[in-house]
């Protein structure tokens, strides 16, 4: 217990050395709680643009909270509140005038399980535009999106076929493809993976390669194997606190804390 | 005394004595439980057989097509089934929107605090309340309050009471069977409650919503103590033409003949019944065939 009170995050120091490329989103001071429970506290985090950005750490670490704080997906939770700012674009995403559907058309999610509409699969993806108000091609759309989620090939004869009708691993990468056709700004994957078999888990995996020069990625993830393949830059949470962030390659090789250190040598967690 | 429930490692292949007791007891219990079904199901057969043997001679067109009359062999159900027609088409007017909205406001809308929770027990409470209450009640607001007299209108709208906490609770039941995942994925495409509840959480419920109606709405066509309560007529020699009109339906009718001392109209309770039952089977077959209709189309 003492060691993790020496080895409190030094969080502005972390901050400045870290990253380079233009933020997307930024949590400051972040502090969520359920009731009396505090499962994030007071991180300082910054997501760069065009990047993959990997949130790892212990089971009920605060890292799925975290994640949910920036599309605004914790609104559902009864008994939640959330101090600190979370900005996207400078925008602070908590003000009382931010309507959070607004706030989830640009920052899209995929969740732990795949959770497809029970309907077609052309459906599934053309559902969010179709209610945001989109007018033009819905075919177009459809191919474009499960193009760009590697599924096209798969399911191209079958696209009035129920979703229900695919594979987990096809499922997932349909939520993938549901969340590209709102040509988000951002996508949040929640455990994306953990649901899935070594080969689905590697499709996504090279899924989110081709992905990341189109959007921002910030991928929630118990796996640090995973982590370490496809993340550009790390951080790693412990009972709700940000221990370390920095680039992936950094965070593995040579962490500056005994805690993470412990952590992605798997000496504990 | 064993330390271990490992059996000896020397084993001829067959059962053990300990292993032999435990199987011998399950089938017990299956036995049992088969027996039960047996009795219900044999209950059934004899009672639909009793019925069918004391009504069979008087089915024909001429009973479900003539009115009421005191000779038995010129009596038929028209009035009776026509009303129950009316008082249940108007009951699923108002109570299916009723009682869909209410659940999905309780459901998807309605935080957990004090007022909710009342409105969430007394629904509850309201489900287990005796018929008799309701057209108590259907007397006092709807026939004198609201001045609709005996009329069809005034039966639906007791009906609909009767019905309403049974429609919310089955509603409730099917909406909340709905994964919160599906929610949530409506949610993070930006959609707004409405949208969410309407084209996903609505779409999967229905199926379970349906049911819950015509199982409620069958339960009301056999209620007859709610509107005797609100006295509605035991005979009546037309059809109602518009809902302030008089009205009779199926279960008084059957009430009323059984009541009289004539054998013969003992015959024609016994055939009211057949019908009674008739129609309950095509509501009943109704909601399966939509229920497998909108699971299919959900997939």
């Amino acid at each position: 217990m003492q060691t993790i009170r020496i080895e409190k995050p030094d969080v502005t120091r972390a901050r400045e050395t870290v990253v380079t490329e233009a933020a997307v989103l930024e949590a400051k001071e972040v502090t969520i709680r359920y009731g009396d429970f505090a499962a994030v506290k007071g991180i300082e985090l910054t997501i760069p643009e065009n990047r993959i950005t990997a949130i790892i750490g212990p089971s009920g670490c605060g890292k799925s909270t975290l994640l949910r704080a920036f599309n605004r997906m914790n609104d559902f939770i009864l008994n939640h509140s959330i101090s600190g700012e979370v900005r996207y674009r400078s925008i602070e995403l908590y003000r009382p005038s931010v309507d959070p559907a607004e706030v989830r058309r640009r920052i899209g999610m995929v969740f732990q399980k795949p959770n497809p509409f029970p309907r077609s699969i052309a459906k599934n993806v053309s559902w969010g535009p179709l209610i945001n108000g989109f007018k033009g091609d819905e075919d177009a759309l459809v191919e474009e999106s499960l193009r760009k989620a590697a599924l096209w090939d798969e399911v191209k004869d079958r696209l009035q076929a129920s979703a229900h009708s695919l594979s987990g691993g096809q499922q997932q990468r349909l939520c993938i493809a549901r969340a590209i056709a709102m040509n988000p700004d951002v996508i949040l994957m929640d455990e994306p993976c953990s649901a899935l078999d070594p080969i689905s888990t590697a499709r996504i995996e090279d899924l989110l390669f081709s992905l990341r020069a189109h959007y921002t990625l910030v991928i929630v993830t118990h796996n640090m194997q995973q982590a370490a393949r496809v993340s550009d830059y790390t951080a790693f949470l412990e009972a709700g606190e940000l221990i370390e962030y920095g680039k992936t390659a950094d965070i593995f090789t040579r962490p500056q804390k005994k805690r993470t250190l412990d952590y992605v040598t798997g000496r504990f967690g | 005394m064993n330390d271990t429930v490992r059996p000896p490692i020397s084993w001829n292949g067959e059962r053990t004595d300990q292993l032999d007791r435990r199987h011998r007891r399950a089938e017990q219990f299956r036995l049992w439980c088969a027996m039960m079904t047996g009795a219900g199901c044999l209950l059934l057969v004899v009672l639909l057989l009793n019925i069918w043997l004391g009504g069979w001679r008087w089915l024909d067109w001429h009973f479900l097509t003539s009115y009421p009359s005191r000779f038995a062999a010129q009596a038929g159900l028209k009035s009776a089934l026509a009303g129950s027609v009316w008082v249940m088409g108007l009951t699923a007017l108002f109570s299916i929107p009723i009682g869909v909205c209410a659940a999905i406001y309780l459901e998807e809308y309605a935080r957990p605090n004090l007022i909710n929770t009342i409105i969430e027990v007394t629904i509850a409470n309201l489900a287990g309340v005796p018929s008799i209450v309701f057209g108590m009640l259907g007397l006092v607001i709807f026939v004198r309050g609201f001045a609709l007299g005996r009329s069809v209108l005034a039966g639906a709208l007791t009906m609909t009471l009767l019905v309403l906490p049974i429609v919310i609770i089955a509603s409730r039941e099917a909406l909340r069977s709905v994964p919160v995942t599906i929610r949530q994925g409506a949610f993070a495409l930006g959609a707004s409650r409405w949208q969410t509840v309407y084209h996903h959480v609505l779409a999967m419920a229905s199926p379970g919503i349906m049911t819950g109606i015509i199982l409620a709405l069958s339960r009301a066509m056999g209620e007859t103590a709610p509107l005797i309560m609100i006295g509605a007529l035991t005979y009546v020699a037309f059809v109602p033409a518009g809902p302030m009109d008089a009205f009779t339906a199926l279960p008084i009718q059957i009430f009323n003949w059984v009541s009289r001392p004539q054998q013969e109209f003992h015959g024609l309770a016994a055939a009211a019944i057949i019908v009674l039952l008739g129609v309950l089977i095509l509501l009943n077959g109704l909601a399966i065939y939509l229920r497998q209709r909108s699971q299919r189309r959900i997939g």
